[in-house]
């Protein structure tokens, strides 16, 4: 469908105007076409004037936004310093795990050495083909393997709890993407309202977040990478211990 | 110590909930469960006999703290003995974790230590 155009001038304007100027009377023929001109430029003036209007108070809500000044002082600022502390510490769960498997290594390496050791006496013992000379000695050796097999399964017990105490990372990383990302989601709804307030066409949808509120009224902050500098948190278990025993814990 | 008793483990990460079922597992507990947050806990305690809660405070759904609220509010539940074990280092956190009747409080990243010792420490009073 072609849109209706609407004429610059009427039609009894512009028999008006031809009236006139066969009459030759050029003043008058001028003036209606001066008053058609000023119509128009007085509707453009208008609708400039609006814009810049709304244009202003856009600006001035955007000002008034404390919300976007604290994001980008503050929330973005902490955002980057979680983002980075998430490398460090998967980073230092990787050694940490690492290091577990390293030292275990050895380990198994000298369980397999010693079996080998005492597999061919055992052998023998079996089919009754030892001296008693050896059969002392492999009775000595045994011995001796199973009490360094007691000590040495212990480590490794040790080890593989490191290793699986190193997991942890996950919990506590997934905690402080988690804000990361309700940060970028804040920052989207905001960027979208910015973008629906400048252009009436766009068709843009609001995306919800979905962030849960405590009933108690306190906000649970996930893991706190600067505790040292802060005076409202306890700095590692012992503040924790220390807290609860003054108040009668 | 009795070790058959009856554990919850409720954290919204399945790895925390497997490194405290394995860290138990190792001190000896066996009969644990799992639930991911408060409000998949509540139900699990109220049908369920448990002996014994821990928790983690920053859950989406039902946090840790409300749930230990609602486990003291509650008469068939309130003697349940609950070991918060949460990132959540703030003073005001505690305090109010504290108020709230919990039993134990342990710090994340922890050890296998703190964790006994804790344990250890709350069936020492209770008993």
């Amino acid at each position: 469908m072609t849109e209706q155009q609407d004429a610059l001038i009427s039609l009894a304007d512009a028999k008006e105007l031809v009236r006139l100027l066969e009459q030759d009377n050029i003043a008058e023929a001028n003036k209606i076409i001066t008053d058609i001109h000023n119509v128009s430029t007085d509707v453009l003036f208008d609708k400039v004037g609006t814009l810049t209007r709304q244009l202003h108070d856009s600006l001035e809500e955007f000002q008034l936004d404390t919300r976007l000044e604290s994001l980008a002082n503050e929330e973005f600022p902490d955002a980057r310093q979680r983002l980075n502390y998430v490398i460090e510490m998967t980073d230092k769960a990787a050694n940490r795990t690492m290091d577990a498997v390293e030292a275990c290594l050895p380990l198994v390496d000298s369980f397999t050495d010693r079996i080998q050791q005492v597999s061919p006496g055992w052998k023998n013992l079996m089919t009754r083909d030892l001296q008693l000379g050896q059969f002392k000695e492999l009775c000595r050796f045994i011995d001796d393997f199973l009490q360094v097999s007691v000590i040495d399964a212990d480590i490794l017990r040790q080890y593989l709890t490191e290793i699986l105490m190193a997991q942890d990372f996950q919990d506590l990383t997934g905690q402080m993407i988690r804000r990361v990302i309700n940060l970028v989601q804040e920052v989207e709804v905001k960027l979208v309202e910015m973008l629906t307030m400048f252009s009436s066409t766009a068709a843009l949808k609001n995306s919800d977040c979905d962030s849960v509120e405590s009933l108690t009224g306190i906000e649970a902050e996930g893991p706190i990478i600067n505790a040292s500098e802060r005076i409202d948190v306890v700095d590692g278990q012992d503040g924790v211990d220390d807290l609860l025993s003054s108040l009668g814990f | 110590m009795k070790k058959q008793i009856k554990i919850l483990i409720v954290d919204d990460f399945s790895t925390m909930r497997r490194i405290i079922k394995n860290l138990l597992r190792d001190l000896g507990f066996n009969n644990t469960f799992e639930a991911d947050d408060g409000n998949t806990a509540l139900p699990l305690l109220k049908n369920g006999d448990y002996d014994f809660v821990v928790t983690d405070w920053n859950m989406p759904g039902m946090q840790g703290i409300d749930l230990l609220k609602e486990i003291r509010k509650d008469p068939a539940l309130c003697h349940i003995p609950v070991l918060m074990v949460t990132a959540e280092a703030k003073r005001e956190q505690i305090i109010e974790a504290a108020k709230s009747g919990v039993n134990g409080y342990i710090i994340k990243p922890f050890t296998a230590a703190t964790l006994k010792e804790k344990l250890e420490k709350i069936f020492e009073r209770i008993q």
